[in-house]
């Protein structure tokens, strides 16, 4: 299938709306990073995602796009809600797989010559790998109350501070949330590994802000030049795998009763007012208060990796959490189409969300100058922090991008790595890293992704998202 | 049945991992397909011995048919911590299978995980006779 594509501007391109598709597609990216686009079939999946029913305005796609399996990573559609549907496959099977910054009151020099501890100790303290199981083992009972509360059944447990949820996106938990509706397997799977980082792209980091390009917002986040942070990236774990693998097998069989004739199975659908929609928005949910809950846990432990290793208090540390935003997810919102409000089912698969300043969503802290949008790059370049602004609100239904973007095959990434140290190279550059897995290194390695800077520019330019401030690697531990 | 390479080849997916896999007839598919999800999934150690489980999987057509029974394989390593050794398709239709599983209890002393795979998928499924042979695309996410 041919793909044509039209250049609207330096950050815009268009799919014109051809064939099957219901809307055309919108692609932010810039000539650089269109060049890898265009050589896999993450273009296809765009116009793919433009015909399912209800789709409002563009399919969009945000600079970090790459080729996922039904919908693209970095894909973005909105859904009415009587017409529409809503996809597994346009979540992702990580369901709220997310980043949450922490700031500890650390200046970087100071905890420069513990870093090797640091790091040993984090690796210690936080369970990482595939198949990863905590030291966590929840009772049925305690599994459906994680569940239907989020982040805030950790917060009870003593994992973290009520503070926290206020700084977590939908206070860490999503509405409608029905344990009734999960399945025993997903159940079975998730009881062991809440507390868990996870293999894959999943980890946990130690950075130092080494640029600020916008102070009074960096301020007002409570960021500065020569600060320590700390950026954990992991999901729902085994138990959203479970639910997303539940309902896409149910919704396989209501297409096909529902002759939709979808372009991949993957894009498997219910209407989201179906009996089956609603069933799966309310496992969805139980499995992004799971991420929720899971990465509260896993801040909770590497502060107190933290206090032990540099033996001060929790006063001392004063490790605060700055946000935590989710970029595999579909939400209930309030957009403007045409002028008109209107509530809408937005999905996005690898997408953040980026709320401009003044949005009631926002808590009080941040109301003036806009949602954190956390974006982690690969471990050996920079992770961003950037403010949500205006334009999401107009081009994206309130969304921006979520990280660096693959653009090599995990295959293709081992071979290029064949006979290098990559936890050398990455010493060399001052990131000490601890892995879990052989592979891991090798398939995550910085020339796996795309130029993470490129992709923020975009954003950035585009007006997704306002730099605010540059976060440069020193630490990292992964599965 | 990991200490030799099953008849795969991989197949360039960017975020992904994906797999071609032949077979002499549908029964050999779906059983060198489900060799070669283990083989990529767990290093084990070959001397051990196996409990023999029997399971039933139904489908819509082959293609959900081959989703569903190599779900439930990746079911038995994530969720019940159960590595499958042995694979015999006892009997197959498009619609349904029976198989006999060897199986052997998950013990990290014995079994390293060499890639974690979170599930597998939809997209771009194929199960197709190619003139004698069957073949079959899967693409999994991890």
């Amino acid at each position: 299938m041919d793909i044509k594509l039209e250049k609207i501007d330096d950050y815009r391109w268009l799919i014109p709306k051809s064939g099957r598709m219901r809307v055309p597609g919108l692609i932010f990216s810039n000539v650089e990073l269109i060049k890898a686009v265009r050589e896999d079939q993450s273009l296809i999946q765009v116009a793919n995602v433009a015909t399912l029913p209800g789709v409002i305005g563009h399919s969009l796609a945000m600079p970090d796009i790459h080729w996922g399996y039904g919908f693209p990573i970095g894909g973005v559609a909105a859904f009415d809600l009587d017409e529409g549907v809503v996809s597994p496959g346009g979540v992702g099977y990580d369901i709220n797989c997310g980043c949450r910054l922490v700031t500890p009151r650390l200046p970087a020099d100071e905890i420069r010559p513990l870093m090797r501890d640091i790091v040993s100790a984090l690796f210690k303290d936080i369970p990482t790998g595939v198949g990863s199981t905590g030291p966590i083992r929840l009772s049925k009972s305690d599994e459906a109350d994680v569940a239907a509360s989020g982040a805030a059944w950790a917060v009870k447990k003593g994992f973290g501070t009520a503070e926290d949820l206020e700084r977590t996106e939908d206070h860490g938990v999503m509405d409608g949330a029905d344990p009734s509706v999960v399945s025993e397997r997903a159940i079975q799977r998730g009881k062991d590994q809440l507390g868990t980082l996870g293999s894959g792209n999943h980890f946990l980091e130690v950075q130092v802000v080494d640029q600020i390009y916008d102070s009074e917002t960096a301020n007002a986040y409570g960021l500065f030049e020569g600060q320590t942070t700390i950026l954990i990236h992991s999901g729902s774990r085994g138990f959203g795998h479970q639910i997303c693998d539940d309902f896409l097998k149910n919704m396989a069989r209501e297409v096909l009763k529902e002759s939709l004739n979808l372009p991949d199975r993957q894009l498997a659908c219910a209407r989201i007012k179906s009996d089956l929609g609603q069933r799966y928005m309310s496992a969805m949910a139980c499995a992004a208060n799971y991420a929720w809950a899971n990465r509260q846990i896993l801040m909770h432990w590497a502060k107190e990796s933290l206090q032990r290793v540099l033996s001060v208090s929790p006063r001392e540390l004063g490790m605060k959490l700055l946000y935590d935003v989710c970029h595999n997810i579909a939400k209930k919102e309030q957009h403007t189409v045409d002028g008109t409000p209107v509530t809408l089912c937005v999905h996005r698969k690898g997408a953040t969300r980026a709320l401009p300043p003044g949005h009631m969503l926002l808590p009080e802290i941040y109301r003036n100058v806009g949602q954190p949008v956390l974006i982690p790059g690969d471990m050996g370049t920079h992770s961003y922090v950037l403010a949500g602004a205006e334009g999401a609100m107009t081009q994206s239904f309130g969304s921006s991008c979520h990280g660096a973007g693959r653009v090599l095959s995990r295959s293709k990434a081992i071979k290029m790595a064949r006979g290098r140290a990559i936890h050398r190279e990455l010493e060399d550059k001052g990131i000490f890293v601890l892995s879990r897995g052989k592979k891991t290194l090798k398939e995550e390695m910085p020339e796996a992704y795309k130029d993470v800077s490129q992709v923020i520019e975009v954003v950035h330019e585009a007006g997704l998202a306002l730099k605010v401030a540059r976060l440069r690697p020193v630490g990292v531990i992964k599965g | 049945m990991n200490s030799s390479k099953p008849d795969f080849t991989f197949l360039d997916h960017t975020a992904d991992l994906g797999i071609l896999v032949k077979g002499t007839d549908l029964k050999d598919l779906f059983e060198v397909a489900a060799r070669s999800m283990m083989y990529i999934m767990v290093k084990e150690n070959p001397i051990q011995t196996t409990d023999t489980v029997r399971i039933s999987v139904a489908g819509q057509d082959l293609a959900d048919l081959m989703v569903r029974w190599l779900s439930e394989i990746l079911y038995m390593l994530e969720g019940e911590h159960v590595v499958v050794r042995n694979v015999r398709i006892a009997k197959i239709v498009p619609s349904h299978l029976n198989a006999i599983l060897g199986t052997v209890p998950f013990d990290p002393a014995m079994h390293e995980i060499l890639c974690e795979i979170k599930a597998v998928t939809y997209h771009q499924i194929e199960v197709v006779k190619n003139n004698e042979h069957w073949e079959a695309k899967i693409i999994f996410d991890l």
